[in-house]
């Protein structure tokens, strides 16, 4: 499976849709219970273990450009479901939903719409 | 010398000359199951019963005294906290987490030993089979000490079944990422049966029991995996970029500057008494 566009990504699905956020441990920082909708532009995507991450820069209502820190599933889990280091590029537009984190700090957790927790080898059938 | 004798002599010279290369080939690959490949879970990502919800969902069979502990994990997992999930932290899942498999795990058959390969941290399972007994001096492993023995379950003259009974663990260990408690005796005892589906060789069933102080009973389970044809194998180094921060006894989290910043909502920052600051 290889991966889909990467030059927007239309959506970003919400990781408790899936039942697998509330599921691991290192992604309690998050709240799924209110999820978040944000939009900006791709600074970084780092394709590194234990978690990928995203980093965002998000223009405030202020106007005020902030880096919001994303963290996401191993590269591991997404090899296998068509997402990879180059899925997101810097420069690319990126608005999505995320868990944001319980602190109100800019930063959360996101999935991309590609990778399906629940059963990895249904998705790759 | 009498024939008997020559012929005796002979075939303990044979045998000496021989020995070896004889050894090896009682070795018969053939009579093992096909457990070779790449093994992908079947179900959803993190928990000990793969066919129930996450956290109260698994109704762990717990005694009063850890589903408080479990209750009080969950209460602070629910403020932003990490709970008594120490995974994060990049400590090895043990047993019996491991086999929830968040990652693939290859399966290597050898003459006394078979070692299960698991991508997630790297863990290491070594399955002893050469008929030994549990050792009483080795100490305790997050992997244990295991024991293995091959089954030829429906007497067809090949193995079909590898029961495992796995001993010596170490604390501090869960059953899954929601923290599901383990007892802090170390004394868990996991046994478990590996087999292939009779009518599809590439789905592998492991029935887990694990027995352990922090439950009312044994509890098993039933693990589903499907062997991936067109594998990829991955390193999944957990200390590679963890964002994730332990001090003292609270958690925190690095930014993408890698600044500490808090996870909960009000979060004081850690102590800095060690830390020379500058007088106003």
């Amino acid at each position: 499976m290889r991966l889909r566009s990467t030059a927007v990504l239309a959506s970003v699905t919400w990781a408790a849709a899936t039942g697998a956020a509330p599921a691991h441990h290192s992604f309690a920082m998050f709240d799924n219970q209110h999820p978040l909708e944000i939009s900006g532009t791709v600074k970084e995507f780092r394709f590194v273990n234990p978690h990928s991450v995203l980093i965002v820069e998000v223009k405030n209502p202020d106007g005020v450009v902030k880096d919001w820190t994303l963290e996401g599933p191993a590269p591991g889990i997404m090899l296998r479901q068509g997402v990879t280091a180059n899925t997101f590029r810097p420069g690319d537009a990126f608005k999505g939903t995320i868990s944001p984190l319980h602190s109100g700090q800019a930063g959360g957790s996101y999935f991309p719409p590609q990778v399906d927790l629940s059963n990895p080898v249904a998705e790759r059938k | 010398m009498p024939l008997r004798c020559i012929i005796g002599w002979m075939t303990i010279a044979i045998a000496l000359i021989a020995g070896p290369a004889a050894a090896q080939q009682l070795f018969d690959e053939s009579k093992y199951p096909a457990f070779e490949g790449q093994w992908i879970r079947i179900g959803p990502i993190e928990r000990y019963d793969q066919t129930k919800p996450p956290a109260r969902g698994q109704e762990a069979p717990l005694t009063s005294e850890y589903q408080a502990i479990f209750e009080a994990n969950l209460a602070d997992v629910a403020k932003g906290g990490f709970g008594d999930d120490p995974v994060y932290a990049c400590i090895l899942e043990g047993m019996p987490r491991a086999m929830n498999l968040i990652l693939p795990m290859e399966i290597v058959i050898k003459r006394n030993t078979t070692y299960i390969l698991m991508e997630y941290l790297g863990m290491l399972r070594r399955v002893f089979t050469d008929g030994r007994k549990f050792p009483d001096d080795e100490g305790p492993s997050w992997m244990g000490y295991s024991i293995g023995k091959w089954i030829d379950a429906d007497g067809d003259g090949r193995y079909d079944v590898l029961e495992i009974e796995t001993r010596n663990l170490k604390n501090p260990r869960t059953f899954d990422a929601s923290g599901v408690p383990m007892h802090k005796d170390g004394q868990t005892i996991v046994k478990e049966r590996l087999y292939l589906d009779k009518s599809d060789p590439d789905i592998l069933y492991n029935q887990i029991t694990t027995y352990d102080h922090a439950l009312t009973r044994p509890w098993t389970v039933l693990k589903t995996m499907h062997r991936e044809r067109n594998p990829i194998f991955v390193e999944a180094v957990c200390a590679e970029d963890n964002l994730q921060v332990n001090i003292g006894n609270d958690h925190y989290m690095l930014n993408s500057a890698r600044e500490l910043m808090p996870a909960r909502k009000d979060q004081p920052p850690p102590d800095l008494k060690h830390f020379d600051r500058p007088k106003n």
